[in-house]
């Protein structure tokens, strides 16, 4: 607290302040910069309700709505427009529009200019509600954090372009092996990760050395038992939206989620170690064997836990779809949690694989540390 | 043999060969785990419940899963389970409010062929189950860092029994520091190797940066990521402040109980 208004953090928040009052108003007022129709709710009347089921016993309300609305940009500036809008209780694909909503409308053809402008909602503006929770995360992670909040921020975003970057050159470059493209974004995310968070030191080198191990190896094994068991339970149906082979999308997809936790299993076992030996610099290996295994013992179930919930979570609305739908329960979790379960046991075999490879490439960097005079 | 059968069975002997009778109970829990959000679903399958209060309950077994089975029920785990739901319940209040204003459940219009044999009119709220998808994605994460916490704080404390409390909090708070960027990415490169197919695919598209920050898709992934994000760097100071409280309190417990059989 005490240092709170130094010279050097006075620069800091105001240009914290400028970047968020800046951003703040452009994204309210960057209506000329989209091509499609923006136009601002002003005013909404509910027209019908009509109540629906169906053969499985769902029951739902659809409401319509008619709106006014003002269009922001484009030639029409300024001109109201009139827009209906179907929506129901449960909104999976509809909302209801209040006034001050702003959406995209694709404007119908109006040949007589004298008559109302009419037009189809196509999309919701949601630039400014993303911008106002980036710079909460952004606030969160600085006053909580602190310098740490800062680095992880900072790593976060290059991990972001480097990952922004590895796409643009798959889907522009023919003939390239996605896996190769993301094996090369890996080493430099775990290189670029490490070193931001623990500096160069063997510390950072031996837990970089697990990570890529750990990772390949988790691979590696995952691969293995897709050929041996020939894909067997997997279903690919989720990506079928995509013009290009699966199987190598869900790899490298793989290789990029385990990453992060293997990271931090790698660099959990390596600082820990370091620490011990810092401390008592003739501690014995058999000693360091122990203390690692039981800190990796410590961290694996809950390491393998956050993945598990970060990839199973989000099939949740597709899975209650479907069971509303009458499919059964097998083929409901077939169809939607085969890809992401494979991941989560995927990288738990990583994060568990890590822990005695983490320990012996500590063990390894601290041995040379000794040997040196 | 089917894949998902010989993955797990993979890590089942590597959890067991590494991690001894621990290893057991963590895949265990897994299992357990897995069970607990079956259950959720099917109870999320009544139009009439509120998705919200459920997803409050299974943050609750899930975490009695994560903490108290893996690591017994002792002073660490039970402060760690405390953070854990003071944070659930802040994170919900937030996420209730970000997901009305930003529209992003159900089902985008990229995924309209996969839906087109199904009628979406379920009569089940969407809006609150994207706000149980978002704290469910993050539960994994507060968990962990809420018992990392309480473990080494509950150490210092043991150690001197002295310290005061605002250095208590401050050690918690330290060590959060060191583990957040590290806990932060785990939760982020999930999140980015899950969402790789639909960023290629945009991608494949040639949708317009516009058209991509404005799709239903894509902001839901973005606020997914930025509401987990706040919610593990809201879980240190809470989990630093609850263990300061807790163990202090116990410490004055302990002295009041020890005057009173002296008189």
């Amino acid at each position: 607290m005490k240092q709170l208004f130094t010279k050097k953090n006075i620069i800091i928040y105001s240009i914290l302040a400028v970047c968020f009052i800046g951003s703040l108003l452009f994204v309210h007022n960057n209506y000329s910069f989209y091509d499609r129709t923006i136009v601002k709710v002003v005013e909404t009347n509910l027209e019908d309700i009509t109540e629906i089921s169906d053969m499985h016993q769902n029951e739902d309300q659809i409401y319509t709505q008619s709106i006014t609305a003002e269009i922001k940009n484009g030639e029409e500036k300024g001109q109201l427009i009139q827009l209906t809008n179907k929506y129901s209780d449960s909104a999976a694909i509809d909302n209801e529009y209040k006034a001050g909503k702003e959406l995209f409308v694709k404007l119908d053809a109006n040949p007589d200019s004298n008559s109302e402008l009419t037009g189809s909602i196509k999309d919701i503006k949601r630039d400014k509600y993303l911008l106002i929770i980036t710079w909460l995360f952004i606030f969160t992670l600085l006053i909580v954090g602190k310098r740490q909040g800062f680095y992880a921020l900072i790593s976060l975003v290059i991990s972001a372009i480097i990952l922004a970057i590895a796409i643009e050159v798959y889907v522009n470059t023919a003939n390239i092996s996605l896996l190769v493209i993301c094996g090369i974004s890996i080493i430099l995310f775990t290189i670029i990760s490490l070193l931001l968070v623990n500096g160069f030191n063997e510390k950072s080198y031996a837990a970089i050395l697990a990570t890529l191990l750990g990772t390949f190896l988790s691979l590696l094994i995952t691969y293995l038992v897709m050929l041996f068991t020939s894909e067997q339970g997997l279903r690919y149906e989720e990506m079928q939206f995509l013009t290009r082979p699966p199987q190598l999308i869900f790899m490298a997809g793989l290789l990029i989620g385990a990453l992060g936790a293997v990271m931090d299993v790698a660099i959990t076992i390596s600082s820990s170690l370091f620490g011990l030996y810092e401390k008592d610099n003739n501690i014995s290996i058999k000693a360091l064997k122990k203390s690692g295994l039981d800190i990796g013992r410590d961290i694996m179930g809950t390491m393998t836990n956050i993945l598990f919930f970060a990839y199973i979570s989000g099939s949740i609305p597709m899975m209650l779809l479907y069971l509303r739908n009458g499919s059964n329960l097998s083929f409901t979790f077939s169809m939607n949690l085969s890809l992401e379960l494979a991941r989560a046991l995927s990288g738990g075999i990583g994060i568990v694989l890590t822990i005695p490879i983490g320990l012996y490439t500590t063990i390894y960097f601290i041995n040379k540390k000794r040997s040196k005079p | 043999m089917n894949t998902l059968v010989c993955l797990a069975a993979i890590l089942f002997l590597l959890m067991i060969l590494i991690g001894g009778k621990k290893g057991a109970r963590s895949f265990i829990a897994l299992f357990l785990n897995f069970g607990v959000l079956f259950l959720t679903i099917l109870f999320m399958l009544d139009p009439s419940g509120n998705p919200i209060i459920l997803t409050l309950i299974s943050c609750v077994v899930i975490s009695c899963i994560n903490l108290f089975y893996i690591n017994k029920v002792n002073v660490k785990t039970k402060a760690a389970f405390i953070s854990t739901i003071i944070t659930v319940t802040i994170l919900i209040l937030f996420i209730v409010v970000t997901t009305k204003v930003t529209m992003i459940q159900g089902f985008g219009e990229e995924e309209s062929d996969e839906l087109s044999i199904y009628t979406v009119y379920i009569g089940v709220d969407f809006v609150k189950i994207a706000t149980s998808v978002i704290i469910m994605s993050a539960i994994g994460a507060i968990t962990d860092i809420a018992i990392s916490i309480s473990s080494p704080m509950r150490e210092v404390f043991h150690h001197h029994p002295t310290i005061t409390k605002k250095e208590l909090f401050n050690y918690g708070m330290a060590i959060g520091r060191d583990i957040f960027g590290t806990s932060a990415n785990t939760l982020f490169f999930a999140f980015f190797g899950g969402y790789l197919g639909l960023l290629i695919w945009f991608n494949d598209l040639s949708y317009s940066v516009g058209e991509i920050v404005n799709s239903k898709v894509f902001s839901a992934e973005m606020v997914t990521i930025l509401c987990a994000g706040i919610g593990v760097a809201l879980t240190f100071p809470i989990t630093s402040w609850v263990n300061t409280f807790y163990l202090l309190k116990m410490k004055n417990d302990d002295k009041d109980s020890q005057t009173s059989t002296e008189d």
